[in-house]
């Protein structure tokens, strides 16, 4: 089942006054469920594109639809609140709220739903028991590795059951053992789950271990697999 | 959690913030004394004045205040006096006979105000009695005089002296009187001082040949706040003969110089507020380009506008009320401590006499000062993170997540 499609996208941004077209006609589908990865050489518009199909930033030219839904000129409150309950973020530099233990940065999307603060902390301790992460509960950021912050990272993007994550490199900060233990994880919450999982990476691991991969170069689709 | 995670923010950078909630508490300790100085300034301007001689309410014949003729007696004494006490708001009152005239020693002479009393009833309505500084208030005899000391020191007479007291009667002849000196006041008016004597009641009345007669009631009720309540109920009861003064309509000018007074400390806790908001919005612009990434990632995440506005002015609001609460505890301290004894404004003390002040100024707290603080200073700080908070919500996500 379609999950999200692009319709002739272009993004064309300005840097230092220069205008840059990051991307050119992408024509995109992807189905629930899906694990798949945009790869492609630096200044490809990996990036680009996955900002794009997150709603954090919009396309100069086309469209881009959410179960059939035309995203592309919604204000930025719809967004804001699209995103909080369909879509779920890992970011490269794990990107935790510095000043929250690990339990809290997983409440805290929850808390922005309106879920009561009983039911939200339940939920969080069990995804983390879920996840093997249980023992951090209390830790802030700065008291644990990269490899567990990176998996409180997921667990904060699926705690509210997303229709879609957005991983934007979420292996590069982190060794080849924690990066394919991190792996092994999202691989899980796609299969249990169902959650459509699309990677922005140049790492090989994450490359091979894509169920479909989409390459990009110089900002067009040039192969998909 | 939204408040947790603001009153964490605030102490990510504990440097900065304890400077800026120092800063909020010098401000609430500055604005607390300034009021307090000020308060106790036109309270003692006032209440020497009131305690002095006016009193809280005046009863005379109508158009005595405004034209002091001695022939203008109370119509009907007996009739004032029943009114007074069946008032249970009047706390005391007192008869007068008030006359102008000169003064004179066997050196020197000076116009001034002869105030006929009944020495007990008085004590009760000012404080002349407790201002003396030699001599007594008076003993019971019939021609004893109490006198300031600016006037003593001008007739050059001291306690024992004899004086001379000259006044018009109302038939125009001249009515005088040989009194001796039983006792010197100083009040912290040096006006008053050198312009008023103090005489027992009938000897004046002898001395102007006007019988029992009395020109001016003098009332103190039981808290001055319900002065001008007193003052409608007496008139309601007394006809169109008379008029019945509260020291606000007696005192015009004095009182206009208070009004005066707190519009300016409206300027300067103005100014004090201006300078906290700018200090605020400093240290809450840096607190949110600090982090710009974060902001970037919670909007990520789905966290609105509003929410991150509010967050923001969450910081700020913890930052005033943890201010606002060392301040007040420190302010109300020092304020009282100070109060004890007063300032010393010695330096200025002879101008400050002309004023009816006094050279020790007793800074005087009040409620409502403090209420004012205690919800401007947290307003103050929240308005200043607005801007701050403006610029957080028109981040673009996109650039804010990447921002370094």
């Amino acid at each position: 089942m379609e999950i999200l499609r692009t319709e002739n996208v272009d993004k064309i941004y300005k840097d230092n006054g220069v205008p840059v077209h990051a991307l050119k006609d992408i024509n995109l589908k992807i189905d629930k469920g899906e694990y798949l990865a945009i790869a492609g050489p630096s200044g490809s518009g990996k990036t680009t594109l996955l900002n794009l199909l997150g709603t954090l930033d919009k396309p100069t030219a086309g469209k881009i639809f959410f179960e059939n839904s035309d995203y592309t000129s919604k204000p930025r409150r719809e967004l804001a609140e699209f995103r909080l309950r369909k879509l779920g973020f890992i970011f490269q530099a794990y990107n935790l709220i510095p000043v929250l233990t690990a339990l809290e940065n997983i409440e805290f999307s929850m808390m922005l739903l309106g879920i009561p603060e009983k039911e939200r902390r339940e939920r969080a301790k069990t995804l983390m028991a879920e996840l093997g992460i249980d023992d951090l509960a209390d830790k802030r950021p700065n008291e644990m590795s990269g490899g567990q912050q990176q998996r409180v990272a997921v667990a904060r993007a699926i705690v509210n059951n997303p229709v879609i994550v957005l991983a934007d490199e979420p292996t590069a900060n982190l060794d080849s053992v924690n990066g394919s233990k991190l792996l092994d994880l999202m691989e899980r919450m796609n299969e249990e789950k169902n959650i459509t999982f699309i990677f922005s990476s140049h790492d090989k691991q994450v490359i091979d271990r894509a169920k479909r991969l989409v390459l990009l170069k110089d900002g067009r689709i040039v192969d998909e697999k | 959690m939204l408040i947790k995670l603001a009153w964490r923010n605030i102490w990510r950078n504990k440097r900065r913030s304890i400077i800026v909630i120092g800063s909020v508490i010098v401000g609430v300790v500055a604005l607390i004394f300034m009021d307090g100085l000020n308060n106790g300034f036109i309270s003692q301007m006032l209440f020497n004045q009131v305690n002095l001689n006016i009193s809280h309410i005046q009863i005379h014949k109508k158009g005595f205040n405004d034209n002091k003729v001695i022939q203008s007696f109370i119509p009907d004494k007996g009739k004032v006096e029943h009114v007074l006490l069946n008032n249970n708001k009047v706390k005391h009152f007192s008869e007068r006979v008030v006359a102008f005239g000169l003064v004179s020693s066997a050196i020197s002479s000076s116009g001034v105000f002869i105030l006929g009393i009944n020495p007990d009833d008085e004590s009760k309505i000012t404080t002349i009695s407790k201002s003396i500084i030699k001599g007594k208030y008076f003993t019971g005899k019939k021609r004893e005089i109490v006198i300031g000391n600016k006037l003593a020191e001008k007739l050059k007479v001291d306690l024992g002296g004899k004086v001379i007291a000259l006044s018009n009667r109302p038939d125009g002849s001249i009515g005088s009187e040989v009194f001796r000196i039983v006792g010197i006041f100083r009040s912290p008016s040096s006006e008053f001082n050198k312009a008023y004597i103090f005489v027992p009641i009938k000897t004046l009345q002898n001395m102007l040949g006007i019988g029992d007669k009395i020109h001016e009631f003098a009332i103190i009720t039981n808290d001055y706040n319900v002065t001008e309540v007193v003052k409608n109920e007496i008139r309601q009861k007394l006809n169109g003969n008379y008029e019945v003064l509260s020291y606000r309509d007696i005192l015009p000018l004095l009182i206009m110089q208070m009004e005066l007074y707190k519009e300016t400390m409206y300027i300067i806790n103005l100014i004090i507020g201006l300078a906290l908001i700018f200090g605020i919005i400093n240290s809450m612009l840096m607190a949110v380009f600090e982090r710009i990434n974060e902001i970037g990632v919670l909007m990520a995440i789905g966290m609105k506008n509003g929410k991150i506005f509010i967050m923001i002015l969450l910081e700020s609001l913890l930052i005033g009320l943890l201010g606002t609460a060392f301040g007040l505890i420190t302010g109300i301290g020092l304020t009282e401590i100070i109060s004890i004894n007063g300032i010393d404004f010695s330096l200025f003390a002879k101008s400050l006499e002309s004023w009816g002040i006094g050279a020790v100024i007793y800074p005087k707290l009040t409620l409502e000062n403090l209420i004012a603080t205690l919800l401007m200073i947290p307003f103050i700080t929240v308005a200043g993170a607005i801007y701050p908070a403006w610029k957080a919500i028109k981040l673009e996500p996109v650039y804010a997540i990447r921002y370094v």
